[in-house]
This record gives structure tokens, sequence and C-alpha cells, in this order.
């Protein structure tokens, strides 16, 4: 037994076994107890038995950022999970695992794909290792000091299907309290706990509760003498209340305070369990106080979400939309009206693998050229990224408000590691929201929509009394009536586009940027979105060797030019580094274009997996150490 | 409004002299006189098209959107603020080619909305290409070749997807037309009206000649009644409706040809989840007070709860 600050957990399975279940549930009890949660979810785009896994990490000092390898407990509901991650494992790690798949051969596991299969055995062949589970327990055992945790999933589960007279078609529902069970005992997390992720996950369903306990109690029997075999140390975070939620639900509640009226969407990975989300809190009163009501459409399309909320806009309702990239292609034209008719709307865009379909569950960073440029037409709009799940609930808030102070579309843009992945944060701070609405008439006679003597024209809303006004996809004078004359042209298209000044100026510095680490630093690395979690670990633990700061760039256009420059100013050129999910790593690119710096060390990766910590500092010390200018990343199954 | 209020606004309309679109707007401009509406709380929603250019040349909110996208802004407007009158103008393109999707969806919907579709079996603004609705084999002016796709029955969609009310006018029978487009904006529920409008300039088929030899009204015969009276006559008259959509050619029929109120609006199934919907609504509820959230800290942790966990030392 051995004690651990940290403990990281790779719990895998196939997809439709109840890992997110599972997640759920080990993740409350974790945070009951007072610790650290961050947990990735990796899946294929498929409903029932390709290969998902859970990675997590668990801290007893601090609310942790970033995933790294090796893990120090590998948890397998079956044969795939083993063949794919057994050589994630930390010497002296845990390995869990099936009794009854110990004579799995990997030729026999058809969900695996064969390109991986032949990758696998190859691996294995260098080692000489036989394919199959027993053998690579064996060889885990031997020779890297794992500890082979074996449990018979098949007779505990019919323990429980016979005690409770559970219909033997539903046993494979246990299979994620199983797990949850044989891990909380690894770990050592007490009972009590264990019981409280159950109680909370099963809240509508309580019989499961007491089912889950029995489970846990055999678990506990079949394996007690591995109790607390990788125990993770008391937790020391002096926080006693905490969320924790997927980043995807981090946005929805963020919403529903920022006061989202009208949410528009339709279904598309990793995007849509966020209207979910808001859909269950469409109307609500605390306190006496309604929250809501909230319209939540599922409409037709992508034009249609991006139209609608567009015209429930103009009718005075915050709105938004949350798609995925192809969703957003096809939100492009709207995007255009809403720069030419300057109808403030959100669009929250989470993204996936490109291109077209590309890898639909996996994550990237590489649309972020996508986000700033489409469309036809030069006008304001602005981009705002957030590194995390406590940046993206505030982020959120402050999209509407820049949408409507400035009537520009904002395009908030994230992706589907902060989207699935579930985290434990401190609660949000409420007093921190400030609801800013712009300037707003409510009644007047001879109303200007587009009134050019000012850079923002006071809005109103249609239906406002004694108001009459017009809108027009084409060019239109201060009436929203249709004009070509030339004159006016210029003005009104300077007018659209130079609001983006005013953003400039107005945004306060945090929004705009958050810089990390030495102040005098070697090297500064530049990135956005995700990429913060594992590059402020980063730096850190490379502090005291290579003195780093960390760019996390928040508002990604207009480009805060003048701000980003005052920051490198005293870095030669070849010290800085941009990273990126993404193989272009086009934050260089977006920099270059916006100050003219040109970045040419780069650390791209586009295989749809996180960076991990791992990775990434090997990646900095190549760069460092050995003058290496592109790295590119890959690690993670 | 004390003053009688002038429902055109002084724009010069820029349609083709003789074009059917000027006995549209007039039917408009006299239906929301004769209802009085408020301009300010009315909305006209285009697309993109000759056709679409109306909000403009009415006295009323207008706006004009993009080119097959009328009915979601319009949806997305009227769920917002289910006070408004909103009602959608666009071209047979516009309406049954690039947004025939949304066409389909308002009728599932059934939302409060009046759409007024101007047929005249041509792309109009890009110059005379074929529309969905001009019949296979016809070959008007500006076409290289005789078309060559079928057209879609514009009366049959709307029955199909769910329209509670489905009308025919023609552009040039203003008054009746008026009286459709009055019955349209009273009725509760998705209301189309396709409208028969002569393209002088690129339709040398479906001429206003054409026309004043088709058409007959569906009112002079005095047992046509479209109208569903109770819940199970529902099935019986939707059938007989579809029969009459098929008429085309020769003798071709205008006026209402289908009415159910029987059919939830989409205001009263938001009413059942939504609790104070229509009166509260997202264009009303409250979302903050002197610029802060609605909730206080403790409210804020209530509401959302289930994803809160207190430690347990
Ligand atoms: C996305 C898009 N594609 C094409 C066009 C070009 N366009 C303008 S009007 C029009 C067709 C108009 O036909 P219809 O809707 O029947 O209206 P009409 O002019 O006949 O009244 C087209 C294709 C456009 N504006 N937008
Ligand atoms: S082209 Fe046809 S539809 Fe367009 S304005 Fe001229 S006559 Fe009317
Ligand atoms: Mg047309």
């Amino acid at each position: 037994m051995f004690i651990l600050k940290e403990i990281g957990i790779i719990l895998g399975g196939p997809q439709g076994a109840g890992l997110e279940t599972s997640m759920a549930i080990l993740g409350r009890a974790l945070t009951r107890k007072g610790y650290g949660v961050i947990a990735d979810r990796e899946y294929f785009s498929n409903i029932t038995g390709r290969h998902s896994y859970i990675h997590m990490l668990i801290s007893s000092t601090k609310l942790p950022r970033s995933l790294g390898y090796p893990v120090e407990i590998l948890a397998s509901i079956d044969a795939e999970t083993v063949f794919t991650h057994f050589k994630d494992v930390a010497e002296k790690g845990v390995v869990i695992y099936d009794k009854n798949q110990l004579d799995k051969n990997i030729d026999n596991v058809p969900s695996m794909e064969d390109y991986t299969r032949e990758r696998i055995k190859i691996i294995l062949a260098r080692l000489g290792v036989n394919p199959t589970i027993e053998n690579i327990v064996s060889y885990l055992e031997k020779e890297r000091n794992v500890v082979p945790i074996e449990i018979d999933f098949i007779s505990i589960i019919r323990k429980i299907t016979e005690r409770f007279k559970i219909d033997p078609r539903q046993a494979s529902r246990y299979v994620s309290g199983l797990i949850v069970s044989a891990i909380s005992i690894v770990i050592g997390l007490e009972e009590k706990f264990v019981r409280y992720g159950f109680e909370q996950q099963f809240r509508e369903r309580r019989h499961l509760i007491e089912h889950n306990m029995a489970l846990y109690e055999l678990v506990y029997d079949s394996i007690a003498t591995f109790r607390n075999i990788v125990k993770v140390d008391a937790p020391r975070i002096a926080l006693n209340k905490l969320m924790i939620l997927t980043g995807n639900d981090a946005i929805a509640i963020a919403k529903i305070i920022a006061g989202v009226r009208y949410q528009s969407y339709y279904p598309i990975t990793p995007a849509a369990d966020e209207s979910f989300t808001i859909e269950k809190y469409e109307y609500n009163e605390v306190n006496g106080k309604a929250v809501g009501p909230i319209v939540v459409m599922q409409t037709e399309d992508e034009i249609a979400a991006i139209c609608s909320a567009i015209g429930a806009s103009l009718s005075g309702a915050r709105s938004s939309t949350a798609t995925s990239g192809p969703g957003f292609d096809l939100m492009v034209e709207g995007i255009s009206f809403a720069g030419a008719n300057e109808v403030p709307v959100v669009i929250t865009y989470y993204q996936r693998g490109g291109p077209s379909t590309g890898q639909p569950t996996r994550g990237s960073q590489s649309d972020l050229m996508n986000a700033v440029f489409a469309a036809h037409g030069e006008f304001a709009r602005v981009v705002l990224s957030s590194g995390d799940h406590v940046e993206a609930f505030h982020d959120t808030v402050e999209a509407f408000n820049i949408a409507e102070k400035y009537q520009v579309p904002v395009i908030h843009l994230l992706d589907k590691f902060l989207a699935n992945m579930i985290a434990s944060v401190p609660v949000p701070d409420i007093d921190r929201v400030k609801i800013e609405r712009g300037k707003i008439v409510f009644s007047r006679s001879n109303y200007k929509r587009f009134d050019l003597s000012n850079l923002i024209s006071p809005r109103a809303y249609l239906g406002a009394d004694n108001i009459v006004m017009w809108h027009s996809g084409d060019e239109h004078d201060e009436y929203g009536h249709i004009v070509e004359d030339p004159e006016n042209r210029l003005k009104m298209y300077s007018k659209r586009i130079e609001k983006m000044k005013l953003v400039l100026e107005e945004t306060p510095s945090d929004i705009k940027m958050g810089v990390y680490g030495d102040k005098n630093p070697d090297y500064i690395i530049v990135g956005w979105g995700s990429v913060k979690g594992v590059a402020l670990d980063a730096i850190e633990m490379l502090g005291d060797r290579i003195k780093l700061c960390y760019i996390n760039m928040k508002l990604l256009w207009p480009f805060p030019q003048k701000e980003f420059l005052e920051i490198v100013k005293d870095i030669p050129r070849d010290r800085i580094i941009a990273v990126e999910h993404s193989h272009g790593v086009n934050i260089a690119s977006l920099i270059a274009m916006s100050t003219g710096i040109t970045i040419d060390r780069k650390i791209a990766k586009f295989t749809g997996r996180p960076i991990t910590l791992n990775e990434f500092i090997e990646a900095i010390e190549k760069i460092v150490y050995r003058n290496e200018k592109r790295m590119v990343l890959a690690y993670g199954a | 409004m004390e003053r009688k209020w002038d429902y055109k606004t002084s724009l010069w309309v820029d349609w083709c002299p003789g074009c059917g679109n000027f006995g549209i707007l007039t039917a408009v401009v006299k239906a929301f006189e004769e209802l009085g509406l408020d301009p300010s709380k009315t909305v006209i929603v285009s697309g993109i098209g000759c056709s679409s250019k109306i909000p403009h040349f009415v006295n009323v909110n207008g706006v004009h959107t993009l080119h097959g996208r009328a009915i979601p802004f319009a949806m997305g407007i009227k769920l917002a603020n289910p006070e408004l009158t909103v009602i959608v103008h666009g071209g047979d393109g516009d309406l049954l080619g690039i947004g025939a999707g949304h066409f389909v969806a308002l009728g599932r919907r059934n939302l409060d909305i009046v759409v007024i579709m101007h047929n005249n079996g041509v792309y109009g603004l890009t110059k005379g290409q074929a529309s969905p609705t001009l019949p296979l084999g016809v070959k008007t002016k500006a076409l290289a070749k005789p078309n060559i796709q079928q057209a879609v029955n514009p009366i049959l969609l709307a029955l199909a997807s769910g329209y509670t009310f489905v009308a025919r006018g023609y552009a040039f029978e203003s008054t009746h037309l008026k009286n459709l487009i009055k019955m349209a904006i009273k009725h509760r529920g998705a209301a189309f009206i396709d409208v028969l409008q002569p393209c002088i300039t690129f339709n040398d088929v479906f001429t206003a000649e054409f026309y004043r030899k088709a058409i007959y009204k569906l009112d002079d015969d005095p047992s046509w009644d479209p109208v569903v009276r109770k819940p199970e006559e529902a099935r019986e008259k939707l059938l007989k409706s579809i029969e009459k959509s098929l008429e085309w050619g020769d003798r071709i029929p205008i006026g209402v040809f289908y009415v159910n109120e029987y059919v939830l609006t989409f205001e009263e199934r938001l009413n059942k989840r939504l609790y104070k919907y229509p009166a509260i609504n997202p264009s009303n509820a409250t979302i903050e007070i002197n610029g802060k959230s609605i909730l206080s800290q403790q409210e804020f942790e209530e509401l959302f709860k289930d994803y809160i966990v207190v430690v347990e030392r």
C-alpha cells in the first residue's frame, strides 16, 4: 500500500455500459469527501459496443486542471480496455479486470478497429507478450509490478439479480456500480461516500441505491485484501462546497443566469447536452422569483436555429444557439445577417474534429479561422474563448453583454474537451454576474433603428410602443430601408465595422487574455481554450528549470493587439511557442496577421484526444533543450 | 391610434408595372386597415425575391431577411413576443425551394403565424428561372429549355404539413384576397395563403389572362364548407380539401380549402410547459435587477443544487 497526493484512473468499457454513470457517481462521491476531480470522457460516434473510457484525476491538494499518463489505476469492464490501455498503467499501479475475460484473445474483440488491433499486436509482439488478457496481466505484474485485481463480474452480478429478483437481461445495468465500488475500495474511499454517490445518482430510482450498495458489499468481500492499495491522501482543499459538472452544464447554467430566454438548437455532438440542461430548467420559481420562461426550440436545422435566435433577439429576448462545426457552417449566412442588422446573438460553438463529419465525438481547436472569418462581407463580430469551466461560466455572461452592448454576433468558441469534461469547481460567485443590455429605446416617434449619429444606434425591440422600424439584409439607410447610395453605403458599412474599436477599447483586460507564470520568462507559451489547464500545470512543473509564462488568449476577435504586444515586447521572437489542438496551430497565424509577430515554434495535436501533461512537458523540453521547431503530439488511446 | 394610420409607406414601389405583387400589396394594406392592426405590434417578415421587398412598402414593422429563411426568423420573433401579429411574405422559390424545410416545420408546429406566398412560377429577381411551382414541361420566356422538374402542389404540401388554415387567392382579385388575409390573421395557428401572382416580365404562360379564365371561387358553391366544426370532422374535411387541391389547369379554385381550430397552437403547447406563457414570455420576463442577477447566491445554489456537493469533513 502506498499513499499518493493524486491518482490517475482509466475506467474503460463498451459504449452503453454506463461509464458516464460511473463517472458521475465517482465524481460526486469523491467531491463529497473533499477531493478535487477532473475527468475526460472519450467515446466513439456509436451508441452501443465501441470502446469508451473515462480518464480521471483525483487530487487531495488542489482542483486538478489537466490529465496525464501513466495512470495508477486501470479499471476495465471488458477485455478491449485492457488491450487498449495496459501500457498506460504506472509502475506499482493496479489493473482491475473481469475474471471471465482472462482467456480473451485480441483477435476475438470484434468491437476493436482492425487498425488498432494490428497496432497493439505489434506492441505486444515487441514485448514478447501473447495477445490475451491473462498474458498481459502477468506481464504487468512481473515486469511493471502492477497489482492485478481480479473480479468475477458474472457471479457477483448474478447474486444481485437473484437477491433482488431482477430480470437477468437487466444485469448489465449493474456493471457501472460494480466498477465504481471496486475503484472506491482500492483507493480507500469510505462506504458513506460511495453511498452518497449512489444516492445522488439514483435520486429518482431509489431502489437502485439499495441494489448498488449490496453490490458494493459483495465487491468489498471479493477484493477486501486490496483495500487502500493505492490510497489517495486525505483531502486538504480548503473548500466546503463545490460544483461538479460538465462544461456543457456550466455554460447552460450560465446562460440561464445571464438571462437567456430563447435558445435554439439542432441536435449535434458535443453541443446538444447544453440545450438539454437549459430545457430542464425552462421554468422555475425560487423564493417566489420566476426564472424563465425559457423557450428551448429544437429546430429543423441549424439555419433555423440561428435565424430564429436572431428573430427572438429582435423581439428583445436574450437569445442564443449552440452547435459544433457542421452546424456552424450552416449558420454562416445567418451570422452575416446579424452583422448587417446589428443584432445581438450568441453562438456557442463547441469544436470537434473536422473536416466534414470528421471525428464527431473527439475534440479539436481547428475551427478558429472558421469562427473568426466565416461569412461574406465585412462586419463586426466577437469571438471569445474560455480556458476552463469557471471561465466558461463567466464568459458566457460576458458574451451576452458584449453582444447586446455592441449589437454584434458573439461566437463563444469552445470544444468537445470542455463540453464533456467533468470538473469539481468552486461555486461561481453570483455577485460577479453583471447584466448589461446596452442602449435601449422603449418608445419614440420617428425612430431610426440605424441612426448614424453614433457608432451604437440605440436598439428598440419589435413591439415597442409607437415604434415602427425596418431591418434588411440589403444595405439600408437609417430607417432600415434598402438604399444603394454610395455615400450611405460608406457611412453605414464603416459604422458597423468600426464598432470593433469600441469592443477593444472597453473590454476589460481579463476578458481579453490571462497571463500566468513567470514575470521574466525564458519562453512564452501562447494558447487558448482547453490548452489552459495543461499549460498551467506544465509551467508550474517546469518552473524550477525553465522560466515560463502562459498567455491564455480569450478575446480572439477583434484581436487585442496592443495588450499582446505589451506582454511579448521583451521576449525574443524565437522564444514564443504556440500550442493548439490542430494541425496548423492557427492562433500563430491570427497573431501574425494582427501583430506582425511570426511564431515558428509550435506544438500541435490533432488526434482528437486532449493534450496530456506528460507529452506537453516533453514537447516543451524538446523545444527548449533541443531547439525543435514543431512538435506533433499523439498520446492517448 | 387616434389619427388614421397610413399603412402604406411613401417609398417608390420598384416592381415592374403590371406585376401581380401590386395587387397583393393593395390587399395587404386594405386588410391591415380594416383590422386596424397596431403597426408597432405587427411585423412583416420576408425572405429574398421581388415579392420579399413588400415589408418596405407597408408601414408596420418589417424584417427583410435571407432567401428562404423568413419562417425561422418569424418563428423566433413570435415565440419571443407572442403578442405580435406576425406575417410572412415570400416567393415560391423562397418558401418552397430553398426554404421548403422551414415551410413544413411551421405546419408541424402550428405556431400562430400567417404565410403569404407570392406564387409566380418563376424566380423573378434572378431573372426568370423555373420555380418549384412551375409544372413539368412548361417553358416560360427566360427558360432555354422546358422545365425538367415537376411542380410541388403548395396547397397539398401545406395540408400535409399541418397548417390549420389553408387558402388560395389571386393577386388581382384584391377584395377576395384581402378577405382571405383578414381570415388568416384572425385564425389561431399556422395559416397559409397561396397567392397566384402573374409575373408580367418572366412568366408568359401563367398570365393574368390565363388566370382570369381559369380561376373560380370555392365560395360560389354553397355546399363547400372547409371549416372543421367539430374535431371528429377533421379527417373528412382534410380529405375533401386534399381532393380539391388537386384541381389545376382549366379550372383553378381560389378561396379557403381548410380550417381547423381544434389543433393546439404552439403557444398553447408551450403554455402547458412554461406555465405563464404567453403572458410572461422571453421578451418581457425579468432577467436582471439593476444589472445584477435576479437570484442571490443562496437562491442560485438552491436552483442548481443537483450540481452542488457540500464537502463532508
Ligand atoms: C442563398 C441565396 N441563394 C441565391 C440567392 C439569389 N436569389 C435572389 S432572389 C432568388 C429567387 C427569387 O424567387 P422567388 O423566391 O420565387 O421570389 P420572386 O422574385 O419570384 O418573387 C434567388 C435565387 C440569394 N439571394 N440567396
Ligand atoms: S420580375 Fe416579375 S415578379 Fe418581379 S417585379 Fe417584375 S413582374 Fe413582378
Ligand atoms: Mg417566384
